[in-house]
């Protein structure tokens, strides 16, 4: 008696499936669901990008640091201030490109 | 040879379309990547779904309607058909987390236990299908992926969300036991045919 071989296993599995399904009106059917995409508005993007500037812009405008660093900043001087407050922004950066990257891949 | 330049010629045709269907929202030529996908789409849901073809259409048909919303996000990647194979796995698996399929595939499979193993007289074909629904849930999914539709380990493990190794591991031990279970047959078939 013959070895059953993987080859002969995989020809028998082949041959037992039926193969594609004809279409019979199933195209047509999907077709009548499928509803034109909504284009993706930036708007909201923008929106919230100027909100959030503005937002940290009214609550650092009274610190000390922040006025020290714009003043070193201006006057081209790179003082302490300057360097912190350039690291903060350059971490928080940093910090909002790791969590793009991060959604991008979940998606 | 021939058989990978026709498989590289279908996926550039599959990637045209589906930039038609992104820059233009060309509908038509979504309709022929339908047109061109749904038969191993409703077999492959069908074999999941064992045998129940109106379930694997509503199926096929929600697998569709999910790739048209999330057609941006296709990466050439994987062969467009392996992408849409991925979402009907995902929905497959989402319907049995529903209650009802669940229940009624349950007392199927009960049914199938009590069912004798591949007797000799029966024809070959019916003996590999009741085989293959002794295998696990893993065998018989890696195989129907594998083998019937033709993917690659990597596109398997890409498309169940499975580890390499597991699906490999799935392949050899389900093999190795339709293996034993036709030589069974082929034995007893054998002592019949000199009887």
């Amino acid at each position: 008696m013959n070895p059953v071989h993987d080859e002969d296993i995989d020809a028998l599995l082949r041959q037992s499936f039926d193969g594609p399904a004809p279409d019979a009106g199933f195209s047509d059917r999907v077709m009548q669901h499928v509803r034109p995409r909504r284009r993706a508005v930036s708007w909201p993007l923008v929106v919230s990008v100027f909100a959030g500037v503005l937002m940290c812009w009214l609550s650092l405008s009274g610190s000390p640091l922040w006025r020290a660093a714009w003043q070193g900043w201006f006057a081209g001087v790179w003082s302490a201030s300057t360097f912190v407050t350039l690291a903060a922004m350059a971490a928080l950066s940093l910090l909002a490109l790791g969590w793009t990257l991060a959604e991008a891949d979940d998606h | 040879m021939t058989c990978v330049a026709d498989s590289a010629a279908e996926a550039r045709i599959d990637q045209a379309l589906v930039a038609r269907a992104l820059l233009g929202n060309d509908r038509r030529a979504f309709e022929q990547l339908v047109r061109r996908h749904q038969g191993m789409v409703r077999a492959q849901l069908c074999r999941l779904l064992h045998g129940d073809a109106a379930a694997a259409d509503d199926l096929a048909q929600e697998t569709f309607l999910l790739a048209w919303r999330k057609l941006d996000q296709f990466r050439s990647e994987a062969r467009f058909s392996t992408w849409l194979y991925r979402i009907a796995y995902a929905c497959f698996l989402q319907m049995c987390r529903t209650k009802s399929w669940a229940a009624r595939n349950a007392q199927d499979d009960d049914a199938m236990e009590e069912l004798p193993m591949p007797a000799p007289a029966m024809d070959l074909r019916m003996d590999l299908t009741r085989a293959m629904q002794h295998l696990s849930t893993g065998e018989q999914t890696v195989l129907l992926h594998c083998v019937q539709l033709g993917l690659s380990h990597e596109e398997a493990a890409y498309v169940l969300s499975m580890p390499l190794g597991t699906v490999k591991t799935h392949a050899t031990r389900g093999k190795a036991k339709l293996k034993t279970w036709l030589s069974a047959w082929q034995n007893a078939a054998g002592e019949e045919h000199v009887q």
